[in-house]
């Protein structure tokens, strides 16, 4: 379970970039993060995984405040995380598996168990047959796809996502969806930061609204215009 | 409630052991260096450079000092001898003179040796001496001192201690021209070291920002791998051993330049240039120089890669 305790968060003393934000988020739930630019969705998923922390109040993952963690212990909360952004991230002079088995590398996988479930992830986000080439060579969709399949591959408990669609076309987006409710129906929490309303409206999944830094409202997705 | 580390454990290592994880990381690194290539050999090629101005200095130095120490054997005591010494004499006042510390070698200069070495001064105009007689140059010790003996305080205390022999002569040793090498050395030193100093510097700066801009080039697999887990080691180490792969490489690289500089210009430099006329040419580097280049190369790149990515670890 994420929670949040009454967050705020300063960049400096006078640019508040979230402020008194109260919400949680249940084991296996799938939610929605929206609003527009600038409303704090990248910083409040930052806080999650550690690359950030709040000025005041709680970030709690599991019971674990976030905040309490040692610099040692950041990585063994993040290897129970997956992340996923709208720039994909992918290592460019990688190949497509090698961006992959790098989380499996990071958990101390034995190489023959890697090459395994590596391309068992591949297959089921259909990228076996282009494991051997370099980010550069893929579409956005084919990008997207990879980046997802490093952040799921070793099945996080939580996955966040940052406008994982941003970039792509109608028929990639609906493709990275059906990927995200696929980890969810098992048992993955998910995150998706997004103000593409086509995607929300699309799903029933609980929205978290933010504005100007402050949470603006929580409801059921398909209700947001009454927001 | 329990914290992240008690929930998960430290990963086994596919490959266990202190031993297994170096080779992992190693294997890491020389993949690393394959998949950048250009910029690697970009970074190579810089440190190469650098330490080859290093080298050339080092090169300077070396034999800079073979000068002095060959320079610095013309410091010599003479003690002269206004009587002739009976054969037994001169052995006990020879062993006495041996047996001083500092002493490195005694010649007993006769008579004739005298003459001769005095004709050899007048080239040209031998004839001046013709009638002299070997009898009115006065015969002489001449004390070669050794090397840690050669300084105008040591000297001054071994003349001292000479005095002190009973039966010596009458003692002189060039103390002006002594203190004048002594100061020139001791000047030409504080030189090297200056110069050096500057050197040392402008490579380490010219090494650390070559490679913190090859480590900038790939914050984004930083940020990846942290990310995705890795703890802070995990991230560094291969990153490190890159560096220090990288300064052995440079290392060595430019030692080999040195040698091909050294084969076709230097070699025989010392001949025309009457620099070091104590040898046949310029020397090269000694071993524990060129062991010290290539280690040197290896720290500077494994204290540029650490440095590097204190820097741009600290957002991760």
């Amino acid at each position: 379970m994420i929670q949040f305790h009454s967050v705020s968060l300063d960049y400096q003393k006078d640019a508040t970039a979230l402020q008194n934000i109260s919400c949680k988020v249940a084991k296996g739930e799938f939610v929605f993060l929206t609003g527009p630019s600038g409303a704090g969705k990248t910083t409040l998923l930052r806080l999650v995984y550690g690359a950030l922390f709040p000025t005041r109040g709680q970030v709690l993952i599991d019971g674990q405040n976030i905040s309490r963690l040692t610099r040692s212990q950041l990585p063994f909360l993040r290897r129970s995380i997956g992340v996923v952004f709208q720039d994909f991230k992918l290592l460019p002079n990688h190949t497509v598996f090698e961006n992959v088995a790098i989380t499996l590398e990071v958990l101390g996988w034995d190489g023959a168990d890697i090459g395994k479930r590596v391309m068992h992830i591949l297959r089921q986000m259909g990228m076996e047959s282009k494991i051997h080439l370099t980010p550069q060579r893929l579409s956005g969709g084919e990008q997207q796809r990879v980046a997802l399949a490093r952040a799921l591959v070793n099945s996080p408990k939580i996955l966040l996502a940052d406008e994982p669609t941003g970039n792509l076309d109608d028929a990639n987006k609906q493709q990275i969806m059906n990927i995200f409710k696929e980890a969810n129906v098992k048992g993955t929490t998910v995150v998706v930061a997004t103000h593409d309303r086509r995607l929300i409206e699309q799903s029933h999944y609980r929205i978290i609204r933010l504005q100007g830094g402050q949470l603006a409202g929580a409801e059921e997705a398909g209700n947001e215009n009454a927001a | 409630m329990k914290t992240p580390r008690n929930k998960a454990k430290r990963p086994t290592m596919s490959h266990q052991g202190a031993g297994g994880c170096l080779r992992y990381f190693f294997g890491r690194a020389v993949s690393n260096l394959r998949q950048n290539m250009v910029v690697n050999a970009v970074t190579v090629g810089t440190i190469t450079l650098a330490l080859l101005i290093v080298a050339l200095f080092l090169l300077l130095v070396v034999n800079l000092e073979n000068a002095a120490d060959s320079w610095s054997e013309r410091v010599q005591v003479t003690v002269y001898f206004d009587r002739d010494l009976t054969p037994k004499e001169q052995t006990d006042l020879k062993n006495r003179i041996q047996a001083l510390p500092g002493t490195a070698n005694v010649t007993w200069v006769g008579h004739d040796e005298a003459l001769k070495r005095f004709k050899g001064r007048l080239k040209g105009q031998e004839t001046l001496l013709e009638g002299v007689s070997s009898d009115v140059l006065p015969t002489s010790f001449e004390i070669a001192l050794k090397k840690q003996s050669r300084s105008s305080e040591a000297v001054e205390a071994y003349v001292s201690r000479l005095k002190t022999v009973p039966g010596i002569g009458e003692v002189q040793y060039g103390e002006e021209w002594v203190r004048r090498f002594n100061t020139f050395l001791t000047f030409m030193r504080l030189v090297g070291a200056l110069v050096g100093g500057f050197l040392l510097v402008a490579v380490v700066f010219i090494v650390s920002n070559t490679i913190r801009l090859t480590i900038y080039a790939r914050r984004d697999e930083l940020e990846v791998m942290a990310l995705v887990g890795a703890t802070r080691l995990f991230i560094k180490m291969p990153f490190l051993i890159e560096g220090v792969l990288q300064g052995l490489a440079g290392g060595l690289l430019s030692l080999l330049l040195l040698l091909a500089i050294y084969q076709l210009f230097l070699h025989n430099a010392g001949n025309f240039l009457s620099f070091n006329p104590a040898s046949s040419g310029l020397a090269f580097l000694p071993a524990e120089f060129m062991l010290g280049l290539v280690l040197a190369g290896a720290l500077l790149g494994f204290l540029g890669s650490l440095t590097s990515l204190r820097r741009f670890m600290a957002d991760t």
